[in-house]
């Protein structure tokens, strides 16, 4: 009896031991194993955007391991909002990713961690042939760091800063308009008549989502992009919130939103709701990216859709949409990869012909290798009005952060400190209906003496000249010569 | 000599009466004896000791030490800024705003929420009521649904445009014109507390129906036969026997709407113009915002820590007043 019971005992102890060890094995960094066969796993951590790309991606790692025998890829899959932080969780804990998806800004953050691997090594003629001819030049790819490929796009660059205008034909029509407006005030006035024919039903206008991004987009009409993404003209170098245009771009939504014009409820919206709306028919026009055209003719293919460029100010157009660079960065590839070859190979294939046509093929999206789509989507009406819209709207614009170091250090030091930009004071201003102007001046104040302490914190590398281009005119294309 | 019989057997005897507080000192037997007696005890708790160690207490103390760091979350902390984050936090307006929201969500929890739950609890302990099962069943599901789930639905209920409350007040000419209950800076924070209150609402009741068990029918039997009637029972007998076990549920409703985030984070992330922000998604932002070149964890483990002492405070300034009830309860 005595041994039974001791010999359990044992057996509880042991029991316990070996759960404390797998509580243990819960915080330790375990150890990917190859789903299937031996060979290399190469571990890509990306984002299953837009929706169904979680199944696309798995279908083309399949393709590629069918191709390349001895690789096996394993796809961890983030949610948007924590891309980031989930693949530092992935380094800080010892299993980083070979390949990982970290757009614009995100990839500076891997960047200044050490953790994205130089491609220079790897890529040949061939590769840099796929993409559109100067658009690999390091001075402008946007890919770029100090002379080094860090990074590979997935979009077409002007897919990325690309903006549109979204009407509805038939609503217009209906309300006595022959076409969509091509000014402020003419938004303002067929927005208001539309919502109020509209019985509650049918709305004019939605600046888009809880941030008003439609405010950026109208005021990139009428200022230099760099003041509505960084707050400050990269004419003067000089913090410029309160610029006119952006004032105005700001009062237009607070008169419209003060008369109930716009569609209401849009201040808890996310980015899917405006096209949401707009397919249903509730939502007459709104700006936005070219990517809601594809996802509204999927969700009512027969709506009567028009994409056509973003009204301008009443006192004629002030500036185009900027392309600062080629390309938006997306795939890194991880300096603490062990196998760095077959990393490559990954994303040799992300930027490949074939994978581009069959992400055109999906999603809709114009891809980075133009050759994969840009024949079919001028066949496509949609596509081809986006084409158009680009064409007549997009122009060169410098970018302090590919020209130099202190550039860089300067909008890195703006960037970190988001409440600094215009949007949440817009949008009270519009919500709470408020003049912008006096918040615009005071957050003019903290940039200008943001600037004046990272110039200062910079031991020299930085200075105004580095973010100041006064040669440039936002109306004509920029050249780096300039 | 008392023998107290469990579940699992006998376990405690003695022949002594508990001792008094403050009275004399009782011999009990060394500690390494009484360890080894009960060692395989004590083996069973090591797993939750260490579970509860690496998940509790660790992040704990290390959030009181990274609050004392400028750090983005990657690799060592290093760069130490003493009180600079604390400074920070409480200078900062955004965060007492965050707060005095989140402070709100407790007294609506506290002030409407918990006697709302008493009161349905009291109907529905009577033992008369037919189908109390499935009221029961009924007022918890709430608690058991996905909160995002819960978001998504509420704010298509509410819906300034086509959701089915504003149609029906409007067509019921209530409203001239639709409310927009989670875009305005004036409806959004109450709208939110009333789904947190019909969200916490289960779990406040069933709080209160397992208090509801504790007083001994006999007490009733006995208030019955001097005479008393219903409300005077629920006046004499059922609310001072519940006063200790309300305490209890006091606390757990206060620190479970002071910590709202994942409804507010699924409905409005804090907006519009941060009215509904709230602590958590506060520090939420400032450690996990994908829009900020760098995270400041350092900032937001202060923020924590601060929200953390607050909270603190607050309960310590309410121990008085439920010592006072609980002894005149406990009486």
């Amino acid at each position: 009896m005595i041994r039974t019971r001791r010999t359990l005992h044992w057996a509880a102890a042991m029991t316990a031991l070996a759960l404390a060890a797998a509580g243990c094995n819960l915080v330790g960094t375990g150890s990917d194993v190859a789903p299937t066969g031996a060979g290399v796993t190469i571990t890509v951590a990306l984002v299953p955007d837009p929706p169904g790309a979680g199944a696309f991606y798995r279908e083309q790692f399949d393709a590629f391991q069918a191709a390349n025998p001895g690789i096996t890829v394993k796809v961890i899959e983030n949610p948007s909002d924590q891309q980031l932080s989930a693949i530092e969780l992935m380094f800080q804990q010892g299993s980083p990713p070979d390949v990982f998806r970290a757009q614009d800004n995100g990839m500076d953050r891997m960047l200044e961690r050490g953790w994205v691997a130089p491609l220079d090594t790897y890529v040949t003629e061939e590769f840099i042939g796929r993409f559109p001819e100067g658009s690999m030049e390091p001075a402008t790819s946007g890919l770029h760091r100090d002379g080094a490929l860090m990074s590979l796009p997935l979009v077409w660059g002007d897919w990325s800063a690309l903006r549109v205008f979204i009407y509805n034909q038939a609503i217009l029509k209906k309300n006595g308009f022959d076409g969509p407006p091509k000014t402020w005030s003419e938004l303002e006035t067929m927005a208001t008549a539309i919502t109020k024919n509209g019985g509650g039903k049918t709305f004019g206008y939605s600046p888009g989502a809880a941030t008003a991004p439609a405010v950026e987009m109208l005021a990139n009409t009428a200022v230099p992009y760099s003041i509505t993404a960084q707050g400050i003209d990269f004419r003067t170098g000089k913090a410029a919130t309160a610029d006119p245009g952006l004032v105005e771009a700001v009062e237009l939504h607070r008169r419209m939103q003060a008369a109930d014009v716009m569609m209401p409820g849009w201040e808890s919206w996310d980015g899917s709701r405006a096209f949401t709306e707009f397919a249903a028919g509730n939502l007459a026009m709104y700006a936005n990216a070219p990517w809601n055209v594809a996802e509204i003719r999927k969700l009512n293919p027969e709506i009567q859709m028009g994409v056509t460029t973003i009204p301008v100010p009443d006192s004629g157009r002030g500036a185009y949409t900027a392309l600062p660079q080629s390309f938006g960065p997306l795939w890194g590839m991880s300096a603490k990869s062990k196998h760095p070859q077959e990393a490559w190979k990954v994303m040799d294939f992300l930027s490949s012909k074939k994978f581009h046509e069959a992400y055109y093929k999906t999603f809709g999206t114009f891809t980075a290798l133009e050759d994969a789509w840009k024949e079919q989507a001028s066949k496509n009406p949609d596509q081809k009005a986006l084409l158009d819209v680009a064409e007549q709207t997009l122009r060169r614009a410098p970018n302090p952060k590919l020209a130099d170091e202190g550039g860089r250090a300067i909008l890195t030091a703006r960037e970190a400190k988001p409440e600094l930009r215009h949007i949440e004071a817009a949008v009270a201003a519009i919500v709470g209906d408020k003049p912008f102007l006096p918040v615009a001046k005071d957050l003019d104040k903290k940039i200008e003496t943001l600037i004046d302490q990272t110039i200062a914190a910079s031991d020299g590398k930085a200075s105004r000249k580095d973010i100041t281009f006064a040669g440039w005119d936002p109306l004509k294309p920029y050249s780096p010569e300039q | 000599m008392t023998t107290t019989q469990s579940r699992g057997g006998t376990v405690a005897a003695s022949s002594a009466p508990p001792p008094a507080r403050g009275g004399t000192t009782v011999h009990r037997p060394p500690l390494l004896p009484r360890l080894r007696k009960h060692w395989w005890s004590y083996v069973f708790l090591i797993p939750m000791i260490l579970l509860f160690g690496a998940f509790t207490v660790w992040p704990m103390i290390a959030s009181w030490w990274y609050a004392f760091f400028d750090w983005d979350g990657v690799g060592a902390a290093t760069d130490w800024v003493g009180l600079g984050n604390f400074t920070e936090v409480l200078g900062n307006e955004m965060f007492w705003q965050a707060f005095w929201n989140s402070f709100l969500f407790s007294v609506v929890a506290i002030c409407v929420e918990m006697p709302l739950a008493l009161l349905f609890a009291i109907l529905l302990n009577n033992h008369r009521l037919r189908g109390r099962d499935l009221y029961r069943l009924a007022l918890f599901l709430p608690v058991v649904a996905t909160t995002a789930v819960v978001g998504i639905v509420f704010a298509v209920l509410f819906d300034p445009a086509g959701g089915v409350v504003n149609d029906t007040l409007t067509g019921l000419g209530l409203i001239d014109r639709p409310i927009n209950f989670l875009g305005s800076t004036t409806t959004a924070l109450p709208t939110l507390m009333g789904i947190d209150l019909w969200k916490g609402f289960g779990i406040t009741l069933i709080y209160w129906l397992a208090a509801l068990q504790t007083v001994p029918k006999e007490i009733y039997e006995a208030s019955r036969i001097d005479g008393a009637n219903s409300g005077q029972q629920l006046r004499y007998v059922t609310l001072p026997m519940l006063t200790p076990i309300a305490i209890v549920i006091l606390l757990l409703v206060f620190q479970r709407s002071l910590n709202t985030f994942d409804l507010v984070q699924a409905t409005t992330q804090g907006g519009p113009v941060r009215s509904t922000d709230v602590v958590p998604t506060y520090i939420y932002r400032y450690a996990f915002d994908p829009f900020i070149q760098a995270p400041r964890y350092g900032f937001a483990c202060a923020a924590g820590v601060v929200f953390g002492l607050l909270t603190l405070v607050i309960t310590l300034m309410q121990a008085p007043l439920l010592r006072h009830r609980y002894k005149a309860g406990a009486a």
